[in-house]
């Protein structure tokens, strides 16, 4: 025969509670404990809530910059909630519910925004990397962090965070390729938003979907509903099975959508039509996580409104804390980037302190040089 | 950006409301003077030249005054509202009493303890900055050339109240500041000082251009610290002509002696030498890091040598210590090292004075240019026959032409001619120079 089929595939997508709030039985029964269902949109309600305040942080002049996470909550947040609290969460800058689950205080997101290296600096036994602005330069990250636990021998597992444009960048074909190879245990968690700041999807991917591109690789792919958070739980914890026993990497493409600006420095009316935004409100994972919570009885006005009061205290108390934390003096941005200061670095440090810029008043040059 | 606002919360300051705006214009004020708001509400809808936007009050309060009306243009950092006194201090809406920890088993119905029972901040996270002993002076804002202005003045920066944006203090203000004081204004000397953009751009022609090339490589490297010098260092240039009949004749005497040439200028370096013994604030170098200038030991000479790819400057070490013979010996081997590029790095730099011998090529006097970090450098101009007087009679006979240029914050005028006239003297009688032949 000439001519041969050498191969094909197919990509899926999971569903299973979907925007009309259909709940699939099979896939869905005893996927979360009522109890923990609960806790996952509290925690969801309350995210949205910091969320909403530390965007008004920034347009009140409080905080440097920040993306606003709102529409995507459920896709970090899943994940987080499938897997362990030893495994690893090396996200971009879009994944606060997820993070938050995980561990990581509130105080550590706000400080990293208002220009604060302390929000970087992870406390111990949270399993969480700093926040990485440039894109797609966490996801080789992930698979070295992958690499040294199959070293190790044991079975925790990285899970790292990016959206449709990063799988533009060459770093994420770099890590795809390497942990494919290499059999490492990784998950790709690709937060497809639609929207790569201005750009949308399909005028940087001619594929029909951003998950086959795993496939070039030998990855398992699959496409998830990234708005239902039980379909995410789902996926994640097949992909976080499959990579503790087997080593295989997965690629996972969760459709979800920005519901607000890129950043505060952005505009999203300039370049998207509201009727998208619109369709898209009504797919807002929180409503469907809720109405869904109404249904089976769990939830009610009283519970929402007592949740809501307990919210907004609790970001009043992150926003405090983050905001009366003792400032630093400047120099001490040379102190993180090496264990052991290098002589260039502190010379640098030095200079800083003797100059015009860092001198402290009434200081003379002796003492600000010692 | 992060804009401090005021302590006592008597008024907003416009912030960057995205990244790197610099003003926004008022849409529609969503509050009027005398309203009670609340913290997070919205006060405005403005536009920036990227969003249209939603400025939220920072606290909780009532408003006394609009600084703008709709249409108008707010620079960041500029007031956006004022308000009332405070009467009541911003206080955190009721805690839940206490952290209830989570019940696994029946907490199914209840909210209280669920949300943030994984949100505990750990107590690392408190850590304190270390204390300074200033940390109650409230520090000046101000851009690093505005805080030299004030330096060179004698004035405290923070003790200026600053009339730019966001509070700044500007050049003006110190200036203004320091007619209070009685300090004069800088001169036209110090304004050469002031920092200014390494490029502007210009129109150049489109068309009639023979060559384009890059400015890259060693003519960039020249280009740079000759820029950095004369943004630096405050340059002034005193010259004088330098009879030396007397020492050309011994010269071709010493050749004749020694049997091989010997140009002008190991003479010239000699005299140098001699005159930067005598004149040390001259054989210097200043860091203006550590605001410092550090008088040299040794003369440590640096000579420009004129290459196919630029203009080198190769140091002859402790060159104070050596004869003429010796030095004329190292400036060979040096200016052949630098034209074929073999001389090491080591031996560009760490020069205390320069003396760049323009002569060679032609001309009489320059406006040199000071090596920085050095103070001073002299240049040469070419030997010339002339009819010179001395006592009433005519002669013919060689002069020198001298230039010498000097950084006045570290050299006065009157120091840099008697150091030129020191070494005048000594070229002009050279038996300092020479031992008797």
């Amino acid at each position: 025969m000439p001519v041969e089929t050498v191969f094909e595939t197919t990509i899926k997508r999971v569903s299973i509670l979907d925007e009309h709030g259909r709940f699939d039985e099979e896939l869905g029964a005893d996927l979360i404990p009522d109890a923990d269902l609960i806790k996952l949109y509290s925690h969801l309600v309350t995210c949205r809530h910091f969320d909403e305040i530390a965007f008004k942080l920034q347009r009140s002049g409080r905080m440097g910059t920040y993306p606003e996470n709102r529409g995507q909550e459920a896709t970090s947040l899943g994940a987080a909630y499938a897997l362990r609290k030893t495994d690893w969460l090396v996200p971009c800058y879009r994944e606060n519910a997820g993070l938050f689950w995980h561990g990581l205080p509130m105080e550590y997101v706000l400080l990293h925004w208002m220009g604060d290296e302390r929000g970087n600096e992870i406390p111990d036994g949270v399993n969480v990397t700093p926040l990485a602005i440039p894109i797609g330069t966490q996801m080789l990250h992930a698979a070295g962090l992958a690499w040294s636990h199959k070293y190790r021998g044991d079975d925790t597992i990285a899970c790292t965070f990016f959206g449709d444009g990063a799988t533009s960048e060459g770093d994420f074909h770099e890590a795809m390729n390497f942990s494919a190879n290499l059999e490492l245990p990784v998950l790709f968690f690709c937060q497809n938003n639609s929207w790569a700041i201005s750009v949308p999807t399909r005028i940087q991917c001619s594929a029909p979907t951003i998950a086959q591109r795993g496939v070039g690789y030998g990855m398992e792919c699959i496409q998830v509903d990234g708005n239902d958070l039980f379909a995410v739980v789902k996926v994640v914890r097949d992909a976080a099975e499959r990579a503790r026993t087997t080593n295989k990497p997965t690629f996972i493409e969760a459709i979800t959508y920005r519901l607000g600006d890129h950043t505060t420095a952005d505009d999203a009316r300039r370049y998207r039509d509201q009727e998208e935004v619109e369709m898209w409100e009504l797919r807002d994972p929180l409503i469907r996580l809720r109405n869904h919570l109404d249904a089976k009885g769990l939830w009610d006005e009283t519970r929402q409104a007592a949740l809501l009061e307990q919210a907004e205290a609790h970001v009043v108390d992150v926003v405090k804390n983050a905001e009366e934390i003792e400032p630093l003096p400047a120099t001490d941005m040379f102190a993180h980037m090496y264990k052991d200061m290098p002589a260039g670095l502190e010379e640098q440090a030095r200079a800083m302190r003797t100059c015009s810029l860092g001198r402290l008043p009434g200081e003379t040059i002796d003492q600000a040089a010692t | 950006m992060v804009i401090k606002q005021p302590n006592d919360k008597s008024h907003f300051i416009l912030p960057d409301l995205g990244e790197g705006v610099h003003e926004a214009e008022i849409v529609r004020w969503c509050v009027a003077p005398g309203d009670p708001v609340k913290e997070h509400q919205t006060l405005a809808e403005m536009e920036t030249d990227k969003a249209l936007v939603e400025v939220p009050s920072p606290w909780s309060g009532v408003i006394k005054e609009l600084h703008g009306k709709e249409g108008d243009i707010v620079n960041v950092g500029n007031t956006l509202v004022s308000y009332a006194t405070q009467v009541e201090p911003d206080s955190p809406p009721p805690r839940t009493p206490e952290h209830v920890e989570p019940d696994e088993s029946d907490d199914a119905g209840t909210v209280v303890g669920t949300v943030d029972s994984n949100l505990t901040v750990p107590a690392s996270f408190s850590r304190q900055a270390p204390a300074t002993p200033q940390d109650d002076v409230e520090k000046a804002r101000a851009t690093p050339a505005v805080r030299r202005i004030a330096r060179d003045l004698e004035i405290d920066i923070n003790a200026v109240s600053g009339t730019g944006r966001g509070g700044r203090v500007t050049a003006s203000d110190v200036h203004e500041r320091s007619i209070v004081a009685g300090t004069p204004l800088p001169t036209q000397a110090d304004e050469v000082n002031a920092p200014t953009p390494l490029a502007t751009p210009v129109s150049l022609p489109l068309e009639g251009v023979a060559q384009r090339i890059p400015f890259k490589g060693i003519r960039r490297k020249i280009a740079q610290s000759l820029l950095h010098s004369v943004q630096t260092a405050v340059h002034f240039t005193v010259v004088d002509e330098a009879d030396v009949t007397e020492l050309e004749k011994r010269r071709s005497g010493l050749e004749a002696f020694l049997g091989r040439r010997l140009s002008l200028l190991p003479f010239i370096m000699s005299a140098v030498c001699k005159g930067l013994q005598k004149h040390p604030m001259l054989n210097a170098n200043v860091d203006d890091f550590i605001e410092e200038i550090q008088v040299m030991k040794h003369v440590n000479l640096g000579c420009a040598v004129d290459t196919d790819h630029g203009l080198m400057v190769p140091v002859i070490n402790n060159a104070d210590s050596l004869t003429i013979v010796q030095l004329a010996d190292q400036i060979a081997q040096l200016a052949s090292g630098c034209r074929d590029r073999t001389i090491e790095r080591e031996l560009l730099a760490g020069g205390t004075f320069t003396i760049s011998n323009v002569g060679s090529a032609g001309g009489a006097f320059a406006t040199p240019i000071i090596n920085y970090p050095e103070v001073g450098i002299l240049a040469t101009g070419r030997t010339r026959e002339r009819v010179l007087t001395k006592d009433g009679t005519f002669y013919a006979g060689s002069v020198l032409p001298l230039s010498l240029s000097c950084d006045h914050r570290v050299v006065d005028g009157a120091e840099g001619a008697r150091f030129l006239q020191t070494v005048k003297d000594l070229l002009q009688n050279p038996t300092e120079l020479l031992p008797e032949a």
